[in-house]
């Protein structure tokens, strides 16, 4: 007695409508940028009061160097390209990760919060992240740095078809 | 009953705001107290509470000055008298029409403010000490989070009283219309943020219905014949294995390693004596531990359905009655582990919101497969999530759980190579240990993915999943409120998925794991019409 999907062409989620703001690229490069220095300045100091340097022990300082490198060219573009996000007056559908994905959607009829969250360097680049929350803590909704002007629009407009909802969303 | 003086405090939350219809307006009802029995347990709880280090104490300053100590005692008496008659003293709660409120404090004063058709759950639970004064502890979960109020304690017949009415106002106002309770989140109301919104549509005039209370259905009870699988449960194995690690303190005073020449063979064959007795005394003291738990805890277990709630009672010492409102379940889990699943045994827990302890309550103890699967279809009023096939997920998911068991194998090689070289360990032994690991890895892959799937119900998501012990999760379509398709780096070269459903009800997600991507689409939108449809690719629209 289970229900089977029906045959036919498989389904898939299509892409969620709207991008971030353009300038998450350059945030995330820059918090990445941050990591990465601190980490070649770890690894400088190790490397620098060793008392004797095998090969072994540059090669991995380079691959190392290089994979930071590499992750602070692909990483920001990579991620602008697969985050996006869509609101409609049923419900919100977003998609994050660069190397995992993973797509999420809430009906705004269970949706219990809607908050938004700026930090010092994001309110330099003019960002903005809204996180929707459900009733389940594994459901959080984020969406990561939008432009700020955009993030405030779309709370607004989130929290008045939230608001219209009854019942406890359980 | 008390006849309790009203505290000195005036009535907070004064009507203030122009209530809309008030046909006539109800006085507060006075504050009630705990149990005056309280005096005599709390007293007696803080001892208990402070014995051990206290002793310390006095024999640090006896050792210096006697008379020091024996001075101090009454002092530590009269401060532990104090301090349990505190909460008595302190705590005070009412049921008004609306709202059950509370408020405990001395210096730090809290009130909590429960709108009653939040209430989810009431339990009721005894320990030895409260039975022999014939009181209860009550503990009322409301709304989706982890935040109870408790009161400890009532007497017996208050408790039960207090249970009944609580929960029959909750199914009363959660049927009297669609929309039951507000939208907005609060379930507890910090009264300092605001006067309490009056205009409840908690149907006033019509006091708390006088509910006939109608006749119990019962779903299960204990059969003693279910204690043969109380071995086979490890869940008490932790205690156990904390015993016998602070006996091994003991085992270095054994004479062991001053074996010598001439001892040495006899030794040995007393070691292997003792080794035996050890083994049959560790399986003596397991069978009596488990049982003896088995039956303490599950002593004369009831579960009844009765007006819309779910109550479960059990216990010998302790006893336990938990009532969850049945509108609240949102499915259950049938898990099976391994030592259990050879004897043909089984557990059942529900989900559920509000109901604290991570939203799952053990509901019957290991007992066979069948019983277990036939009170999990009653639960649930529909057998047919219990008795499902589930459909596999295809040999890219096979694929996937064999890699995963293999990585210990992965793992462990090196400290196995590495070991064997350092001890002088004949060489062949290394490849055989390695292949044992790795024949241990494809059983337990294999196993896990035999146990990986998913079913629908017209009512219900079922979830399969498991490495050694085979779990069953059926969660109500219902109470589906969110959808999560997660995807690994690997899982998307394999192009499968991990599509979680969210919930409010038990651990707050179920997981389908290692699904085609289109078919876990497919899923999400079958078990919730028209949520996911929008998203849809074009394409497969219509």
């Amino acid at each position: 007695m289970t229900t089977q999907p029906t045959d036919g062409p498989p389904p898939t989620l299509r892409e969620p409508a709207n991008q971030v703001s353009p300038r998450a690229v350059s945030y995330w490069r820059l918090t990445a940028g941050i990591g990465a220095l601190v980490t070649w300045l770890a690894l400088a100091i190790g490397y620098a009061v060793l008392p004797q340097r095998p090969w072994w022990v540059t090669l991995l300082l380079v691959l190392v160097v290089g994979a930071t490198i590499v992750h602070l060219v692909l990483m920001p573009r990579i991620r602008f390209r697969v985050h996006r996000w869509e609101v409609t007056p049923t419900a919100v559908h977003t998609r994050a990760g660069w190397l995992s994905r993973e797509e999420r959607i809430a009906p705004l009829s269970r949706v219990q919060t809607v908050d938004s969250a700026q930090g010092a360097l994001m309110r330099a680049f003019g960002l903005m992240s809204i996180t929707v929350t459900t009733a389940s803590a594994a459901g959080p909704l984020t969406i990561a740095c939008l432009d700020s002007v955009t993030a405030r629009a779309v709370v607004a407009e989130l929290t008045e078809i939230t608001g219209s909802h009854e019942g406890d969303a359980t | 009953m008390i006849p309790d003086p009203p505290p000195a405090t005036p009535p907070p939350v004064p009507p203030t705001v122009p209530t809309p219809v008030p046909p006539t307006p109800v006085p507060y009802p006075d504050w009630e107290r705990l149990d005056r029995r309280m005096l005599l347990i709390g007293p007696v709880r803080v001892i208990r509470q402070f014995a051990f280090p206290a002793v310390i104490a006095l024999i640090g300053i006896g050792t210096s000055d006697a008379r020091w100590s024996l001075g101090l005692l009454p002092a530590l008496l009269v401060g532990a008298l104090a301090l349990g008659a505190l909460p008595w003293l302190t705590t005070y709660f009412r049921r008004t029409e609306t709202q059950l409120e509370v408020r405990r404090g001395l210096l730090h004063r809290t009130r909590v403010t429960a709108p009653l058709d939040r209430v989810r759950s009431v339990d009721l639970e005894a320990s030895l000490l409260h039975r022999i004064l014939g009181l209860s502890t009550v503990t009322i979960g409301t709304g989706v989070d982890d935040t109870r109020i408790e009161l400890d304690s009532l007497s017996a017949e208050r408790a039960e009283h207090l249970r009944v009415t609580l929960l029959q106002r909750a199914a009363a106002t959660s049927t009297s219309g669609p929309a039951p309770s507000q939208a907005e989140e609060g379930q507890i109301v910090d009264p300092h943020a605001g006067p309490m919104p009056e205009g409840q549509d908690a149907t006033p005039g019509s006091p708390a219905p006088a509910v006939a209370a109608a006749p119990a259905e019962e779903l299960a009870r204990i059969d003693w014949k279910w204690l043969r699988y109380a071995p086979f449960s490890l869940s008490r194995l932790v205690i156990v294995a904390g015993a016998v690690g602070a006996l091994s303190q003991f085992t270095d005073e054994l004479p062991l390693d001053r074996a010598e020449s001439a001892w040495a063979w006899l030794l040995s064959q007393a070691l292997a004596l003792v080794l035996v007795g050890v083994a049959a005394a560790a399986l003596v003291g397991w069978l009596a531990i488990s049982m003896g738990g088995y039956v303490v805890r599950w002593w004369d277990l009831r579960l009844v359905r009765q007006d819309a709630n779910l109550r479960l009672t059990a216990g010998l010492f302790t006893t336990r009655s938990t009532t969850i409102e049945e509108a609240r379940i949102r499915g259950v889990e049938l898990t099976e582990p391994v030592l259990l699943r050879l004897v043909g045994g089984a557990e059942l827990s529900t989900l559920a919101t509000g109901v604290g302890s991570g939203g799952t309550t053990t509901i019957l103890p290991p007992c066979p497969l069948p019983v277990a699967r036939g009170v999990g279809g009653a639960v649930l009023e529909d057998p047919r999530p219990m008795a499902a096939t589930l459909r596999q997920h295809g040999h890219l998911a096979r694929r996937r759980c064999h890699v995963r068991a293999q990585v210990p194998t992965l793992v462990a090689v090196l400290p196995i190579v590495a070991g064997a070289y350092a001890l002088g360990i004949p060489g062949w032994l290394v490849p055989v240990a390695v292949l044992l690991l790795a024949a241990t890895g494809v059983i337990t892959g294999e196993a896990s993915y035999r146990h990986l799937g998913h079913a629908l119900t017209p009512d219900h998501l079922v979830a399969g999943s498991g490495d050694v012990s085979r779990v069953r999760t059926a969660l109500e379509r219902d109470g589906i409120i969110g959808w999560v398709v997660r995807q690994s780096f690997f899982q998307r070269r394999l192009g499968l998925a991990t599509l979680v459903a969210t919930t409010a009800a038990g651990p707050e997600q179920v997981q389908v794991v290692d699904l085609p991507l289109a078919e876990a689409v497919a899923l999400a939108e079958a078990a919730t019409p028209g949520l996911v449809g929008e998203f849809l690719d074009a394409r497969f629209e219509g």
